[in-house]
Order: C-alpha cells, then sequence, then structure tokens
C-alpha cells in the first residue's frame, strides 16, 4: 500500500478531501472546547452549543471560506514544490550528463537520427497522403475521378481523360456541385533569351470554386473566360513566382507574360501556399481552354475523344455518399464511352473493357493509383519507426547500465530519505532532458534529410522544410516525448525495485553482476530489429540492381532523346520534313555521335496506337495493346534493339510498299505458330494499304518494367508520318557527357523562336527507378543506422559484463584457463544472443516479406542468399563488437583481479 | 457594555498576531484571549478570527501545525513566522502613530 499512497500523492488525487477534513477537525475542536468550557460554567449543552454558534457566526459561510482559503494555498505550495523539485531534478540531471560528455553525445546523437528519421518521413508521408490541398474547401468532399476499364484481363485505374469525356461528366452527373478539370503542363515561358520551360496548371473556370482562396492583388478568372475554342488569354500567378519573378509588385497586373505562342496578361495573384491541385506550385494558372491551344491541343477540342489529358475533380454535394457518387459517375462515364465508340471505330467494345468510375480520394496516393515511391515511404516511415525503437532500447540499456553503476548511489539516497516517487521523476527528467536534446537535433537531421530526400523522391513538390512545418516540429514534439518515457522506463522500474538494504550491503564485487533480463532482452530486440531492416535493405538493393541491369530491349546509357517545340513557328508538312531530315544530318557529323534516327514515340513518356486490321482477327484490339513507333532507317542501331529475323526500315522503305516491323511477341499473339514475315497489317483503317511485314524485332520495354514488354509495331518514317516527331542520338560513350554539344549543334538550325530540349533516356527512366533507389537507399540508412547502434549496445553490455566479471575471470585463470577459453567465453555469449536476435529477426524478416514483396522487382523476400548474408553479418558484428572485451576478459590478472576489494 | 466598535481588516490582523505573541495556540486559544483581553469590547465573530488565520497562512505570517491541545485532542496549532513577527512590530508602530494622531486631534478640542 505504501507505494499507491505514494501515487495518490504524487498525483494529488486527495488534496480536496484533505483540505475539508483539516478545516472540519479545527472547527469541531473550536466547538467542543468552547461548549465544554460554557458547560463547566454551568450552562446546558444545549444552551452552550447555541451560545457557541452565536459567538461564531455564520458557521457554514466560514467554513466555506476557509476551504477556498486552504485549497488555494495548498495548490498553490504543491505548484511550488513541484516546480522547485523540477529545477532541482534538472539541474541535477544537467550536472550528470555533463559529467559523461560520451555518454551523452552517444545518447543523444542516437536519438537525434532515430527522430530525425521519424519526422522526415512523416513529413513525406504527410504531404502524399494525409494532407489535403492547401486552401482546398472541404478536401473530404472533393474526388479525384478515376475511370477504370479493363484491358488484357486487368483493370486500368486512370485519371486522365479527355475534354470531351469531362464535358459529359459534366453534363450528365447530378451528385456534384462542382467538377473541374486541371493538368499541370510544361509550356515554353518567356521570349527570346530568357525563354524558358515552366510548368503551368490549367485550370477550368470553376477550379476556384473547390477552394476556399483569394486573390491577393487582383481576380480570378471564371468560365466566361474559359470557353471554346481558344478560351481568353489570362493569367493568374502563383505567389511564388509572383515573389521571384516580379519582386511581389502590385503593378503586374495587366501586364503581359508570353506563354507558348500568345501573350496572356495577368489579372490576379493566388495567395501564398497555393498550389492549385497538386504538391507542386506551377508558376501561373491559366484558363484550361486557352492552355489546351499553347500546349498543341486539336482544334476540335470540345468534340474529340482522342486527346486524353486533363484530370478532374468533383465535389459531392452534402448529404450524397461516396458509393452514389460513384455510381452516378460510372453511369455518366458508361454513356461517354458509348459516345466515343460512335466516334472511334477502333475502341474496345464497353462489354471488353466493363469501363466504370470511381470517386477516390483527393490525393492521387490515397487513391488506386498509389505510386510505388508513396508505398515505399509508408513502408519507410515503420522503418523509421523501427529505428526510433532500435534507438530508444539502446538509450534505455545505456540509462540502465547506468542505474546499475549507481544503485549504491540510489540505495544511499533512497536510505536518506528522497521519496521513491521523486527518484522516479528525476529519472524521468533525465531521460526526457536527453531526449529534448535528440528531438531538438532530430528536427535540424529532418530538415536536413527531407532535403535529400525530397530531391530524390519528389523532385516537384513543392516543400517546406522541417524547421518551418508546424506539424513536422509537433510531429518531432510527440516522437520526442514517447522516446524519453520509453528509454525512462526501464531504469526507473529498475530504481522502483532496488532493495535499499542488499544494495548497500554488496561491496563493488559480489551480487552486483547479475545478467539483467531486462537488458538481454532490449539487445536481443535491438539485433531482431536490425536484421529486419538490413534484409528490407538488401531486398531493396538487389531489386534496384535487377531494374538497373534488366534487359530493356535498348540501350538506356548511351541514347539522347531530342525534341522539336516549334512555339508557333508555321512551317508547311515539306519545310517540316526537311527541317528534321537536316537536324539528322547534323546530328551525326557531331563529333561523338555514333548513331542518329528519327522517332515518333519515347519509351515511358508517350505512347501511339492505330487501329489495326489484319485478315482472320475479328477485333486485334482483343489481343492486346499494339504500340506504334515511326522510325527512319538506322533507328534500331542507335537504340541497340536487335532484329532477329528478317531486316530493318531502310532508306528504299519510301515510295514503294509500305512495310513494318513487328516485335517478337506481337508476332507470337498476331500469328500464333506462324510465319509473320510477310504477313500483311493494315495501319488506321480497314481500307488503308498493306504493311508488309519484313522484320521481327526483339521485344522492349517501353510502359513498365514490372509488366511483359509491349507489343511493338515498327513504321518507316518516310511513309508515315515524315514531318511529325523528333530524334535518338547514340554516343559513342556515356550520352549524358554529349547533351550540351547535341544541342547547341542542333539549336543552330532551328527557325525563329522554335527551340529543341535534349534529354538522356536514363533521366526518361528515372521516375521508374525512383522507388528502388529510394527503399535501397533509405532500407541501407535506416539498417546500418540500426546494425551501428545495435552493435554499440551489445559491446557496451559485453564489456561492463567483463569489467564485473573481473573476479570470477580472475578464478578462472587462476584455476588454469587459457587466454583462448576466457575469449571463447566472452565472445561465445556475444554469438549467443546474436544468434538468438538473427534467429528472430529472420522470421520477422519473413513475415514481412510478403507485404513488401509487391514493391521489389525480380526478387524473393525469401532470397536465401540475402536473409543468410544478413543473419551471417549480425554474427560478425557481434564477435567483432565483443573481441575487444574479451581480449580485455584475456588480460585479467589473477593476483590483482582476487585482491581487489 | 460600551458600545461594539467596528474592526477594520488590518486590525482583526494585528490583534490575532498579537495573541500569537507568546508562543503557538490553537484557534480557540485565540479566541479565548481576544475575548478576555477585550472584556468582549471589540465584538469580533469567531469565525472571522479563524478566516483571518487561514489567510495570514496563505500569506506566509503564520504556520501552522497539529498538535495535542491541553485535554489531549488534535488541534491546529498556529505559531508566528519571521515575516508575521516583523509584520506584527509594522502594524503595532503603525496603530500607534495613527491612534495618537486622532487622540491629539480630539484633545484639542
Amino acid at each position: 500500500m505504501p507505494r499507491f499512497e505514494g501515487l495518490r500523492r504524487f498525483f494529488r488525487l486527495d488534496r480536496a478531501a484533505d483540505v475539508e477534513r483539516a478545516v472540519g477537525d479545527e472547527l469541531d475542536f473550536h466547538f467542543d472546547s468552547r461548549v465544554r468550557e460554557l458547560v463547566e460554567r454551568g450552562m446546558s449543552p444545549a444552551e452552550a452549543r447555541q451560545e457557541a454558534e452565536r459567538r461564531f457566526g455564520d458557521l457554514e459561510r466560514t467554513r466555506a471560506r476557509l476551504e477556498a482559503i486552504d485549497r488555494e494555498r495548498v495548490g498553490e505550495r504543491s505548484r511550488a514544490e513541484w516546480w522547485g523539485g523540477f529545477t532541482q531534478d534538472l539541474r541535477y540531471a544537467l550536472r550528470g550528463l555533463r559529467l559523461k560528455p560520451g555518454f551523452t553525445l552517444g545518447v543523444v546523437l542516437t536519438l537525434a537520427l532515430g527522430i530525425g528519421a521519424n519526422a522526415t518521413m512523416f513529413g513525406i508521408v504527410d504531404r502524399l497522403l494525409l494532407r489535403g490541398p492547401a486552401y482546398m474547401n472541404d478536401p473530404a468532399r472533393v474526388h479525384r475521378v478515376n475511370l477504370i476499364r479493363t484491358l488484357q484481363g486487368e483493370e486500368r485505374p486512370g485519371t486522365n481523360t479527355s475534354y470531351r469525356t469531362y464535358l459529359d461528366l459534366l453534363g450528365s452527373t447530378t451528385s456534384f456541385d462542382n467538377l473541374a478539370a486541371f493538368f499541370l503542363p510544361k509550356l515554353p515561358v518567356g521570349t527570346g533569351e530568357e525563354a524558358r520551360e515552366m510548368t503551368l496548371e490549367v485550370v477550368t473556370g470553376n477550379f476556384w470554386q473547390l477552394y476556399d482562396a483569394r486573390p491577393v492583388i487582383g481576380r480570378f478568372f471564371g468560365p466566361d473566360e474559359d470557353q471554346l475554342p481558344t478560351g481568353t488569354p489570362v493569367a493568374v500567378l502563383s505567389y511564388g513566382y509572383w515573389h521571384s519573378r516580379y519582386g511581389a509588385h502590385s503593378d503586374v497586373l495587366g501586364q503581359r507574360m508570353r506563354i507558348g505562342t500568345r501573350d496572356f496578361t495577368i489579372i490576379g495573384v493566388a495567395p501564398r501556399g497555393f498550389n492549385g491541385a497538386g504538391l507542386e506550385q506551377p508558376i501561373a494558372f491559366l484558363p484550361l481552354t486557352a492552355g489546351a491551344v499553347e500546349m498543341g491541343g486539336p482544334p476540335d477540342l470540345g468534340t474529340t475523344y482522342s486527346w486524353r489529358w486533363l484530370e478532374i475533380f468533383a465535389r459531392r454535394k452534402p448529404g450524397v455518399s461516396v458509393a452514389a457518387a460513384t455510381a452516378d459517375l460510372t453511369q455518366a462515364y458508361l454513356r461517354s464511352y458509348a459516345s466515343q465508340a460512335e466516334q472511334q471505330s477502333g475502341l474496345t467494345p464497353a462489354g471488353i473493357t466493363h469501363p466504370h468510375a470511381l470517386a477516390a480520394p483527393v490525393l492521387r496516393d490515397r487513391g488506386p493509383r498509389q505510386g510505388d515511391d508513396s508505398k515505399v515511404a509508408t513502408w519507410l516511415i515503420g522503418v523509421a519507426a523501427i529505428v526510433l525503437i532500435i534507438a530508444c532500447a539502446n538509450v534505455g540499456n545505456l540509462l540502465l547500465a547506468r542505474a546499475f553503476g549507481r544503485r549504491r548511489e540510489i540505495a544511499v539516497r533512497l536510505a536518506l530519505g528522497i521519496s521513491r516517487g521523486r527518484l522516479l521523476t528525476q529519472l524521468l527528467t533525465e531521460s526526457l532532458l536527453l531526449a529534448a536534446v535528440g528531438g531538438a537535433l532530430g528536427v535540424v537531421v529532418a530538415q536536413w534529410g527531407g532535403n535529400v530526400l525530397r530531391a530524390m523522391l519528389l523532385p516537384d513538390m513543392e516543400w517546406t522544410g522541417a524547421l518551418a512545418d508546424p506539424r513536422v516540429l509537433l510531429f518531432a514534439a510527440l516522437a520526442t516525448l514517447v522516446a524519453g518515457l520509453l528509454t525512462g522506463l526501464a531504469p526507473a522500474l529498475h530504481a522502483g525495485r532496488s532493495d535499499v538494504a542488499a544494495a548497500l550491503k554488496t561491496g563493488v564485487r559480489e551480487g552486483t553482476y547479475h545478467r539483467s533480463f531486462t537488458r538481454t532482452a532490449l539487445l536481443v530486440i535491438q539485433g531482431a530489429l536490425s536484421v529486419v531492416l538490413l534484409v528490407g535493405a538488401g531486398l531493396f538493393v538487389r531489386s534496384l540492381h535487377n531494374v538497373k541491369t534488366m534487359p530493356l530491349g535498348y540501350d538506356r546509357t548511351r541514347v539522347l532523346y531530342v525534341n522539336l517545340d516549334m512555339r508557333g513557328e508555321s512551317l508547311s508538312t515539306a519545310e517540316q520534313a526537311l527541317l528534321r531530315d537536316r537536324l539528322l544530318e547534323r546530328a551525326r557529323s557531331t563529333p561523338g555521335v555514333e548513331h542518329a534516327a528519327r522517332n515518333m514515340t519515347v519509351p515511358f513518356w508517350m505512347t501511339m496506337n492505330q487501329p489495326l486490321f489484319v485478315a482472320g482477327i475479328d477485333s486485334m484490339s482483343r489481343l492486346g495493346s499494339f504500340d506504334l513507333q515511326a522510325v527512319s532507317p538506322g533507328y534500331f542501331e542507335t537504340m541497340g534493339t536487335r532484329i532477329l529475323r528478317g531486316r530493318p526500315i531502310t532508306p528504299e522503305d519510301r515510295a514503294g510498299a509500305h512495310v513494318m516491323v513487328v516485335s517478337q511477341s506481337m508476332a507470337r499473339v498476331t500469328w500464333p505458330g506462324k510465319e509473320a514475315l510477310g504477313q500483311c497489317v493494315k495501319v488506321g483503317a480497314d481500307t488503308m494499304p498493306c504493311n508488309t511485314v519484313v522484320g521481327i524485332a526483339e521485344d522492349i520495354h517501353a510502359a513498365s518494367l514490372k509488366d511483359d514488354p509491349g507489343l511493338t509495331y515498327y513504321l518507316a518514317m518516310a511513309q508515315w508520318r515524315p514531318h511529325r516527331g523528333g530524334l535518338f542520338v547514340r554516343a559513342r560513350g556515356d550520352a549524358t557527357q554529349l547533351v550540351e554539344t547535341v544541342r547547341s549543334q542542333l539549336q543552330g538550325l532551328m527557325p525563329g523562336a522554335s527551340y529543341v530540349t535534349v534529354t538522356p533516356l536514363t533521366e526518361v527512366l528515372e521516375p521508374e527507378m525512383r522507388s528502388f533507389e529510394l527503399g535501397a537507399m533509405m532500407f541501407t540508412i535506416f539498417g546500418v543506422l540500426a546494425l551501428v547502434v545495435a552493435a554499440i549496445g551489445l559491446y557496451s553490455v559485453v564489456a561492463y559484463s567483463v569489467a564485473q566479471r573481473t573476479h570470477e575471470l580472475g578464478v578462472r585463470v587462476a584455476l588454469g584457463a587459457q587466454t583462448p577459453d576466457l575469449i571463447g567465453l566472452v565472445v561465445g555469449e556475444a554469438l549467443r544472443l546474436a544468434a538468438i536476435a538473427a534467429a528472430i529477426g529472420t522470421v520477422g524478416a519473413l513475415v514481412a516479406g510478403r507485404w513488401v514483396a509487391p514493391l521489389l522487382f525480380n526478387t524473393s523476400p525469401k532470397d536465401p542468399w540475402i536473409l543468410g548474408g544478413v543473419a551471417l553479418g549480425l554474427l560478425g558484428i557481434a564477435a567483432a563488437a565483443s573481441l575487444a572485451p574479451a581480449l580485455r576478459a584475456a588480460r585479467v590478472d589473477p593476483n590483482v583481479a582476487l585482491r581487489a576489494d | 457594555m460600551a458600545e461594539n466598535l467596528e474592526l477594520m481588516q488590518g486590525t482583526l490582523d494585528l490583534i490575532v498576531l498579537k495573541a500569537l505573541v507568546w508562543g503557538p495556540r490553537h484557534g480557540y486559544a485565540v479566541a479565548r484571549w481576544v475575548g478576555e483581553t477585550t472584556d468582549e469590547d471589540l465584538q469580533i465573530e469567531e469565525g472571522a478570527l479563524y478566516t483571518a488565520l487561514h489567510r495570514m497562512e496563505t500569506r506566509g505570517w503564520l504556520e501552522a501545525e497539529w498538535g495535542l491541545s491541553e485535554h489531549n485532542r488534535k488541534a491546529k496549532f498556529y505559531q508566528l513566522t519571521p515575516v508575521g513577527r516583523r509584520q506584527l512590530r509594522a502594524s503595532t508602530a503603525r496603530w500607534t502613530r495613527y491612534a495618537q494622531a486622532v487622540f491629539k486631534v480630539i484633545q484639542t478640542a
């Protein structure tokens, strides 16, 4: 019971009752004494009582006043007492930490890394998955419209659709009070030398109604400025661009800025932090129809289904459920799909694709199209939490070791009358102080780590550092508090248990070597968690390696893509074709260039599809999606794509018979078991002339690294659209070295304001690698961090146990134990712990592997090499960490050890 | 019995402080001492005495401790603190000056 009493006193549950009792006792005493005196003087007890009350005055009012006065005093005193105790604890803790700078530094750094890692990952996941777009009005009611079709037996959610589909949905849904569309194109902004490609956001006139944003100056545009066919050329600047480009001057209103081919009039500035639909802040917002013109949209924008680009936000009316909204969208989409089928004869029928819609959460990564990088980031927050747990376990362990070392000090203090409650708060103060310093440093880590991660993971994301983000700061504070309590837990429990008499009686030698179960358990947990993280690191590193070395059917490191932006320069088709021929010639004669060829599409950036017709096959689209590529002679050498049979496209494929090269998979799918060479394929319509298959090329991955290679066919550029497309340039060595040379060589040929951009294919593929790079990097960092922390923990435990066992070891030496015996004794103990940790960790990794498997690339989560390697690694680290203490044990001099104490 | 005199707050405090000048006393002892010393001329409600005691305890002029009374009952004993003692001296001086001044005025009439 005394401990319970202490707890009650600690939380001051009985303060009010105490006060009432004390006042009551005092008044009772007064009345009893007075009555006794009056009775002695001869009054009857009843009279005496009455007289006493008369003299006293209003008893109940006085009682209430006394209680009020006392309550205030008791409250004030206990606050003062608490504060005094707290400052004393703080001073005491500070002094203790100053005396052991090495220990303090180690603990603070461990916690800083743990808390920093968590704050970093929280900042990213918060952006991707938790926080709605800035300024959005009731984001829970706003949905990102997903249009889902089934292709080749697989549901393909898509958010990008045509303006026509948007108009269809707008016209025939009833569940929404707003349906707005947007897109973020990169467009040339400025004139002459100043012209740059920048990110803009084109939005429908009703887009602003989704937000509670008010323009800083000027106004937003409305639906009347967003009308077909070409919209009104007005622009609303983003806050950031207004500052960086215009110095936040209010006279920007009415100024013009060149975007694409037209001058746009600036009519307003969006508020600070307003990013529109996404995470990225564009430089300006344009009416959708006006922006579509500058993006090179089709003239029949309002009617054609073939240009799929924009995304749609829909806000449910109040009272409409998400399911009802989804059903409404699906009905509208089905009608729209039927109308699309009338326009596009080759469209796969609705009976096969089962088109339906989904009112998904407004954040892309919460919907069905969650990016792999966001999934990895979600995993990483779990990983970061594990790192923090390991850090806490380690710090708890160190504090516990200190508590063992301070057994006698603590016992003395207890004997001198310090209450266990005070002792407990003292120990907690120490761990909380350590955590607070670690947390402050952790925020700095998060600020730095966030910048690094952002550069890797979300290069376009609008970002405020951890130091300026109140949500991240709050999270860091919470993590700090949890870390402080967790680390203080073990030593506090230990101190609560300690037996004064026993601790005071024992000497340094006897009885102090208890193998602490808590310490051992903490150590094993650390080791096991390190194993889990390192296995994760191994899996992602292997995935990254597999992705990087995976054969794509073309060379990624040696090829540059040259894109032409005509920027309103109107050239005839003949001039366009001529320009491209001259560019090709110039590229080929540039030093360092091995080959160059023209192309129509770019892997992972754009695909082109045309209805195909083959005799004897009802519907080619049932067989799959066929990607069109149009190429000039030399294309296959340029890309490094092998021709397996037949021949490539040659200079002779011009005027004569139309030809086609098909990929191996396309040949197999279209003509199973038959000879593909010589077959006839009609492109675009049944009435077109035959394209005779003249060659079979190896498969290429152009849309997805994970799925099977796509079905690709190649037409001769000269026979398809000789006036369109860009160039691929093959370098003799590393293509990235050649970017600027090629650009300046080719730019010289470009007329007027038109220009070329040159991009290495590695950069095109970069987003596909990102999730693996992120996983590999972060798991490795966290895993190594965890291992180092665990190794330090192991070292300290073993070193401590050797120091405590000096006497025992001395006895062993005296009895004839040899150096190898002693080393084996110490190292063996460490290895046993490591083996247990490795076993537990391996099981944990196998369990967790089931969920992480979809994020890996051609890598089994049960990879025995990785699992075995990590387990062996842990044993090796354990041996290394225990070697130094083991050698110290071997040097124990029995004469000294046995005489000590 | 003379007519009752109105009592000012500071005066009540002064009287209670004075009651404790000879050592710790419990509330009843204070009440009795005040009653006897003033011959009940100052009609002080005893409740007000307790209020003054508790208020001065809060201010730190008095210190309280539970002890045993002459009849072996648990009672709350009050005792002057150094601050309370200083306060008593200052109040006494002030009151004396005040009374003398008023007295002088009355005498000259």
